[in-house]
């Protein structure tokens, strides 16, 4: 980073962009499920961030801006790390199991089990549109593919979701129900 | 979208999203008010988007994420049921569509209304039902609720810079104790996005977004009707 760079940044950017610390980082974790990675990516976006403050033409769009450099971030982690996982390739299923989880996180962990399986893709896609509320539109500008992409992956991951997950959830409720 | 045309998936996932225009939106309920299989389509989708974000809601940087809280997964897994059981709309006569011209003749105590237009020919009539609504209950000695639930350009008439309607909302709410203003916060923050300054009438309540306040209300055996 250009030292350079932070000097001429005003301590209101600086503000409004340490105040997207958290959902960045539940985004990043959400596409890794890596604490220490979701924290060391987050770090690299803020500080990439301040260094190409000038680069961000509308303020209004601080937030997808960064979540495009959070994108890219990722991008180069996968890049240095090991070879991109392909975008539209399925993970195995991960190590961690619902039998292994307490009660009280059951349902989450088996979500974020189900979704860390998604393409990446996919993962990414439907985490921009259900934990930021971003529009398809801005999806698409993020990830730098087209908004029929987004729907597509979109209504893929959900299916995927849908097959794995409503019964388990209903199954779940049936618990909860039970137990008033 | 046509009267005819099959509910695609992306369609259905644009409606969850908060992605179609007024007039798909409105199709789609429709469809949704005769259409069981569709109607738990669209549940399991919601029911999924409520998982993904349950999931995550704890995530905090700087250490494992903490599990969810359990009332909160009763809520996501017991929205199902509330289509699955009661039906996306409460009842027969208040097809959307039919705006509130027959509200008065609802028997019903509990009716939210769903505002998502700051246009006058929305607006306007619904206001006036909704009076003539509570004034009639009132004159009959019924105990009845009605919350008015404002998104999209309907946050318009909720925000104390931008209502054409303050003095008539402050009046009716001053009359009627059992009227509530609820405002999407959602929207909100989408205007504060844009750098707009949202400051909203007095007595106005907030909903994390219209659609989560909609589905509590139903599945607490309110009367959803969308102006």
């Amino acid at each position: 980073m250009r030292m350079t760079g932070l000097f001429g940044v005003s301590a209101q950017f600086r503000g409004r962009i340490e105040a997207q610390r958290e959902p960045l980082y539940r985004l990043a974790y959400s596409w890794c499920h890596d604490a220490g990675l979701a924290d060391d990516l987050v770090q690299e976006t803020l500080l990439r961030a301040l260094d190409r403050a000038g680069q961000l033409n509308d303020p209004q769009r601080l937030k997808s801006w960064l979540c495009a450099i959070l994108a890219n971030c990722l991008k180069d982690h996968f890049r240095r790390a090991r070879p991109l996982q392909p975008l539209d390739e399925e993970m195995p299923a991960p190590g961690e199991t619902p039998e292994g989880a307490s009660a009280s996180n059951q349902v989450a962990v088996r979500v974020r089990a189900e979704i860390e399986r998604l393409p990446l893709g996919q993962r990414q896609t439907v985490t921009l549109v259900d934990l930021e509320g971003f529009s398809y539109a801005e999806v698409a500008e993020i990830l730098e593919v087209p908004v029929g992409t987004v729907m597509s992956r979109l209504c893929r991951a959900r299916e995927a979701l849908r097959s794995r997950l409503i019964d388990f959830a209903a199954q779940e409720n049936y618990k909860i129900r039970s137990i008033r | 979208m046509s009267h005819d045309e099959k509910v695609s998936r992306e369609m259905q996932n644009a409606f969850v999203d908060g992605q179609l225009d007024a007039a798909d939106w409105t199709l789609l309920v429709e469809r949704m008010g005769s259409d069981e299989a569709l109607r738990r389509e669209v549940c399991e989708l919601r029911t999924l988007k409520d998982l993904t974000r349950s999931a995550y809601a704890g995530a905090h940087s700087g250490r494992a994420a903490p599990a969810p809280e359990r009332a909160r997964w009763a809520r996501v897994a017991a929205v199902a049921l509330v289509f699955a059981l009661t039906g996306w709309l409460a009842h027969d006569a208040l097809a959307p569509g039919r705006i509130l011209t027959e509200l008065r003749g609802v028997a019903a105590d509990r009716i939210l209304v769903h505002i998502a237009s700051s246009r006058g020919e929305v607006v306007d009539p619904a206001l006036q039902e909704v009076e003539d609504y509570l004034s009639e209950a009132r004159a009959a000695g019924r105990q009845v609720r009605v919350e008015i639930v404002a998104n999209n350009t309907g946050m318009d008439i909720l925000r104390a810079n931008t209502s054409a309607y303050a003095a008539r909302l402050e009046r009716l709410r001053a009359a009627y104790p059992n009227l509530t203003y609820i405002a999407c916060n959602q929207t909100a923050d989408r205007l504060r996005e844009k750098g707009a300054q949202v400051k909203l009438l007095p007595g106005v309540q907030v909903a994390p977004t219209a659609l989560d306040e909609i589905v509590k209300r139903m599945q607490e055996g309110w009367v959803y009707i969308r102006a």
